[in-house]
């Protein structure tokens, strides 16, 4: 995958962690506001999984940065270590929002 | 005209004999005209082991680019008084490798350059070999690239390059201002070619924009700025796709030179 289609993921995912985020305050801090049930779920995955992918990358980006010759092995590393804590995190969000 | 004595730290160092680099103190006799590339040519003569590298003494050759008092600056067009300090402490540019003294080793850097493709590429080889006209340019196609084109390749971005300390293999504020320069020209068909390079690990997605570049840029050239649109391209490029205008071209014969009339 070219650099510029992981840095597009990286912005795009900035924006969805906005909108998903903003949903997940307003639900946790505006009396009244209920959302409940699968939608909200929805809501978390997609949360969780930009989050994870921003992150992830931006620590990819750091790493490399400061081992530029390891680029490769860096990336495979954070693409794996990423979906283990993503699946971590997504199994613990569909057990406490169920 | 006012004179005064100025001491000037010069960074000492040969890699060659010495273990560690070490400052040396001269003092300097300065008048308002002075810079600081006289001032070390006055040092050279007394101490003629200093090694400075030089040439055309009024920042076009971009040679004499080195570290004054913590900045990228060329040493030719710093006058010492202007930097209202009475010590000068000159080093040579960061993010370089160390020749002798104040002299650096380019190699890395045009190399970086050279990777980019910095020349107009087209795909009419005849037309090339054996020119029948020129490429037409407006006012407008030409100021799209124009504030970029005044690199003179002095490597005080590259020196004040927060990422490239960090990354050596960063291609850098002035290949990637180049890059942008020549994809920007409407005579030039290689923009894919320089875009597969600059969207690399390495390449225009490690820019920070901390501006460093530009701010010390002796030629007042943009390339923070270059960077942040280059980036814009390839986003352009991989969604709705970079067009830009070609060039048309003008037979000689059409060509009215002014002042003076063609005769045949």
């Amino acid at each position: 995958m070219r650099e510029s289609s992981l840095m597009m993921l990286h912005y795009a995912a900035a924006v969805v962690l906005l909108v998903t985020g903003s949903i997940h305050l307003m639900k946790n801090n505006i009396p009244g506001m209920e959302i409940h049930g699968p939608l909200y779920l929805v809501n978390m995955l997609i949360f969780v999984s930009a989050l994870m992918y921003h992150a992830m990358n931006g620590v990819r980006v750091i790493l490399i940065e400061l081992m530029p010759k390891r680029s490769r092995a860096i990336s495979y590393i954070i693409l794996v270590l990423g979906i283990i804590i993503y699946l971590y995190i997504a199994n613990l969000v569909i057990a406490l929002v169920r | 005209m006012e004179e005064r004595w100025i001491l000037f730290k010069v960074f000492r160092y040969n890699p060659k004999v010495d273990k560690f680099p070490h400052w040396d103190g001269f003092k300097v006799k300065v008048d308002r005209g002075t810079t600081v590339l006289d001032a070390l040519l006055r040092i050279k003569e007394e101490d003629p082991t200093l090694a400075v590298r030089y040439s055309c003494r009024q920042s076009i050759c971009g040679s004499c680019g080195m570290m004054i008092n913590g900045k990228p600056r060329l040493a030719c067009y710093t006058r010492v008084l202007s930097l209202g300090t009475d010590m000068v402490e000159v080093a040579p540019l960061k993010n370089f490798r160390i020749i002798k003294d104040l002299v650096v080793d380019f190699s890395d850097f045009f190399k970086k350059e050279r990777s980019i493709y910095p020349f107009i590429i087209r795909s009419d080889a005849e037309e090339m070999m054996n020119p029948t006209g020129a490429y037409k340019q407006t006012e407008e196609e030409l100021l799209k690239y124009l504030e970029f084109a005044d690199c003179i390749e002095c490597g005080c971005c590259y020196a004040a390059c927060p990422t490239t300390a960090t990354d050596p293999l960063y291609l850098g504020p002035q290949a990637l201002n180049k890059a942008y320069r020549f994809i920007m020209d409407n005579r030039d068909e290689g923009a894919k070619l320089r875009l597969s390079v600059v969207d690399s690990d390495h390449g225009c997605w490690r820019c920070h924009f901390a501006a460093s570049c530009s701010n010390v840029c002796p030629k007042g050239v943009d390339p923070a700025k270059a960077i942040q649109f280059l980036k814009g391209v390839i986003m352009r490029e991989k969604t709705v796709g970079f067009k830009k205008e070609g060039t048309t071209l003008v037979s000689y014969p059409q060509l009215k030179p002014v002042g003076f009339q063609r005769s045949e």
